[in-house]
């Protein structure tokens, strides 16, 4: 099937781009291309645009001390097939600079942006290559992911002036809200340029929360890899820890327990459940409807609770463990889960029949920031955000894992793209969420919960696709000795914020705070 | 009536309240949201921490800064001076409601002046929007009062009560309830409630009177926040006296004080559980929606006005 594939997407492709693939192999559903520097922009934008295929990610490898030189990937996602190609290129370890795909595939900007920060590679020919993730004042010529780089080295900090996009015009004012906000949320710096209340550009200034965590992996044996995947966004914990597990069972090639594949998803689902409840309550709360916000906060605080019940961890940390789950869902847990599960999903109908009811609330969600569905396609948004502009995509659907190819269930697609499309998405996808623990409960097998797993041989490449409540979340790993040669990890949020950015133009600025609620980014998740 | 003691009294009577009202509207919406919420005592404690800690003020601001928070706090105890509350008498020589509505703008005035003086983004934000809702609001609310006394034959607040008072229901018109129909809703757009305003967010970006106050620390923030409390309560006495005074004492013996006290509370309580209701029941309004809510009490207000002519 993947070579038929693979010779399909060569022939389709012009004898100048066809030449300068080296090397292609298959690897189950990965379709591996080396190919020249020259032409790595133009094939990737080749599968990208006339394959209809997403950009999953883009990264760089420092292989300096094994090949000399740096590697660079792109994954793409074909599109309504399960099936993956990856672009590897090679970037001169004195050269350091490689063509920009950014013309190519608009969405490859801030990854290539990011590359330029760790690594020190220059895309030539993006159009704004400035730091993103790294401080202002970190010194220029220092690369953190470079392997010549030690991770407990300290920098000399040096301030330099970041270049923000400049608005002018009569009557126009800069607006420049954070990093630090008013209430316990992370921070951010946004910069909005106004004509009286409508916003007419918004830039985003993340990394504030920069932690390094892909450096830091690279010195964890992996079974303490997977306490820190829990931790590299709180609320997304489960989803991270999945993604790596099943990353690194991918290196080894283990095949999981079927019981902890169901337990894997049910713990999934409520993940998604209680994060959906707190952004429905958060997107009623932020339109003064306080009423139905803390009716959904009640719901998020029952879900949580039984989360601790089940794990004893209220966000579902300390049960993915390499190889399964610590422990699966006994008979009590499972009669509690159902009970609780029936009683959320009637109050849930009810906060959800109270919002709907409410003209008030109504007024203010529909047609308030809006995302188009070219907008959202350029951008690449992944997750609820992206179903409510009308992107049919889904990793549960699309490339299952765990046991969710014996499940059976609904992805909800509006086309709107306001806060209201954003909000139905998620109201639904809860009541998704409910039914998809239930089929697992009851078709779940007997047996054990886990099973040890050998080390991973060193140099081997594997990644995993999550569906966090977010959205797509990646975990790629080249395996080193006992621990990770390279992890990349790439939160939804990553491709969502920019999102924002276009979402909230033409809105006014009392109306930001609900569109951003509703698209309910991850600072930490993207700044890692 | 012209009393200055009793008007001392009842000025007394309404900043010793004003906490407390704030604290009730907010508990009452604590238990509608099945939140325990904080004690109804709260906004005095809160006010007590305030009165003992230094202010900081920008050092790019100007005299404009510190003044704000006195003048704001004494337009407010003039205006409780001219407003009567459980007796029909108040400060009258010193002014009638036309002194009394002013008193307010001129408290706004400064204080929008302030949010502007230190230079800080939210503050600017709130200033623009303070005015745009309180250029549409002023005069609906002068119309509102305007409409009590045209009925009554005078503009002396204490006047227009005591005349409502002695000539019991045989003065009680449509004009009235359109009259304070109007005034209700003025009173939710002047004291920042929702729809209008979110009191209990923290996200500036939505803020109208609250972003004002932001560079505000210490004794000046107490004195402020006193002066929105004490303007709130202020609305309510005032709606209450000028179109629905019943229960008001007109001579000073201890059985009309007494009821005319208890209708007071009674009166102050129900606006309060009003308030906290509306704000429970709705969300705040999109900002270029609110033209049309404070079109609309003008247009309640017009028409007090106008039947009080045909009718």
């Amino acid at each position: 099937m993947n070579e038929r594939l693979m010779g399909e997407i060569i022939a389709s492709m012009e004898e100048e781009l066809a030449n300068g693939i080296k090397k292609t192999g298959i690897k189950g559903n990965h379709v591996w291309m080396t190919v020249e520097q020259s032409v790595f922009p133009k094939i990737a934008g080749h599968i990208h645009n006339s394959w209809g295929a997403t950009l999953v990610s883009m990264h760089a490898v420092d292989n300096r001390f094994i090949s000399s030189d740096y590697k660079l990937c792109i994954i793409l996602a074909l599109k309504g097939e399960d099936d993956f190609v990856t672009l590897v290129t090679s970037v001169d370890s004195k050269d350091t600079v490689f063509p920009s795909v950014t013309p190519e595939i608009f969405s490859a900007d801030w990854y290539e942006r990011e590359i330029n920060d760790m690594f020190g590679l220059q895309a030539k020919g993006h159009p704004d290559l400035k730091p993103l993730v790294l401080y202002d004042d970190w010194p220029e010529g220092t690369y953190p992911l470079r392997k010549d780089f030690a991770a407990d080295s300290r920098v000399l900090r040096i301030p330099r002036p970041y270049n923000y996009r400049n608005v002018e015009g009569e009557g126009v004012f800069v607006i420049p809200v954070g990093p630090v906000h008013a209430g316990v949320i992370e921070p951010g710096h946004f910069r909005f340029s106004v004509a009286g209340e409508p916003i007419i550009d918004l830039e985003l200034r993340l990394g504030y929360v920069h932690k390094g965590i892909e450096k830091i992996s690279e010195r964890m044996p992996y079974s303490k890899g997977v306490l820190l995947a829990e931790r590299i966004s709180g609320d997304n914990s489960f989803a991270h820890s999945l993604a790596y597990c099943q990353a690194v069972e991918a290196l080894c090639n283990a095949k999981v327990p079927e019981r902890s594949r169901f337990v894997r998803c049910i713990f999934s689902e409520l993940e998604r459940i209680y994060n959906h409840l707190g952004d429905v309550g958060g997107i009623a709360l932020d339109t003064a409807f306080s009423i139905g916000a803390q009716h959904a906060y009640i719901l998020r605080e029952r879900v949580m609770d039984i989360n601790d019940l089940l794990t004893g961890s209220r966000f579902l940390r300390g049960v993915n463990c390499l190889g399964g789950v610590w422990k699966g869902i006994d008979e009590r847990g499972r009669s509690k889960l159902i009970e609780r599960l029936v009683m959320v999903k009637l109050d849930f109908q009810e906060f959800y029949d109270e919002v709907i009811g409410t003209p008030s609330v109504m007024d203010r969600l529909e047609t308030t920031g809006v995302l188009s569905y070219e907008a959202a396609k350029d951008l690449n948004i992944v997750g609820p955000g992206a179903r409510a502009s009308g992107i049919d995509r889904d990793v549960r659907r699309d490339h299952p894992y765990a046991a969710y190819r014996d499940l059976s269930f609904k992805v909800p697609i509006l086309t709107q793209g306001d806060v209201n499309a954003r909000f139905q998405v998620k109201s639904e996808e809860i009541f998704e969420s409910i039914s998809i623990i239930e089929q697992a409960l009851s078709n779940m097998p007997e047996g054990e919960p886990r099973i040890d797993i050998p080390t991973p041989e060193p140099g081997r490449t594997a990644m995993s696709l999550v569906e966090s409540p977010r959205g797509e979340l990646l975990h790629w790993i080249v395996s080193g000795e006992g621990k990770p040669f390279r992890h990349k990890i790439r939160d939804a949020s990553f491709h969502n914020w920019r999102a924002m950015e276009v979402a909230v133009l033409g809105n006014i600025v009392p109306d930001f705070p609900l569109v951003n609620k509703s698209f309910s980014l991850s600072y930490s998740g993207n700044d890692l | 009536m012209n009393d200055p003691l009793l008007a001392i009294i009842q000025a007394a009577l309404i900043l010793g309240l004003a906490p407390l009202v704030t604290g009730i509207i907010r508990k009452v919406k604590a238990v509608l949201q099945s939140r325990q919420g904080p004690p109804i005592l709260q906004p005095y404690y809160d006010l007590q921490k305030l009165f003992r800690k230094s202010s900081v003020v920008s050092s790019d601001a100007s005299w404009v800064s510190i003044i704000t928070p006195y003048v704001c706090m004494a337009a407010m105890v003039v205006a409780a001076l001219l407003v009567p509350v459980f007796v029909t008498a108040s400060f009258g020589s010193l002014g009638d409601l036309i002194v009394v509505v002013y008193l307010f703008a001129t408290a706004r005035f400064f204080m929008a002046l302030a949010a502007l003086d230190a230079g800080s983004t939210f503050g600017g934000m709130g200033s623009s929007r303070e005015m745009m809702i309180s250029s549409i609001i002023e005069p609906a609310i002068l119309l509102a009062i305007f409409s009590a006394a045209l009925i009554t034959g005078t503009t002396d607040l204490a006047g227009i009560s005591q005349v409502l008072v002695v000539g019991g229901y045989d003065l009680v018109r449509p004009t009235l309830f359109l009259a304070f129909a109007a005034f209700f809703i003025a009173t939710l757009a002047e004291n920042a409630r929702i729809p209008f305003d979110n009191p209990a967010t923290h996200l500036e970006l939505t803020m109208i009177h609250e972003a004002m106050l932001l560079e505000y620390s210490g004794k000046k923030l107490a004195l402020m926040e006193m002066a929105s409390m004490t303007k709130l309560v202020l609305f309510i006495a005032i709606a209450w006296s000028a179109f629905f005074p019943f229960g008001m004492a007109t001579e000073v013996a201890i059985l009309p004080v007494a009821i005319g006290l208890i209708a007071f509370l009674v009166k102050l309580l129900l606006f309060a559980l009003a308030i906290a209701l509306i704000e429970s029941s709705m969300s705040k309004m999109r900002l270029f929606r609110l033209p049309n809510l404070l079109t609309g009490s003008f247009i309640l207000a017009f028409l007090a006005v106008m039947s009080f002519y045909i009718l």
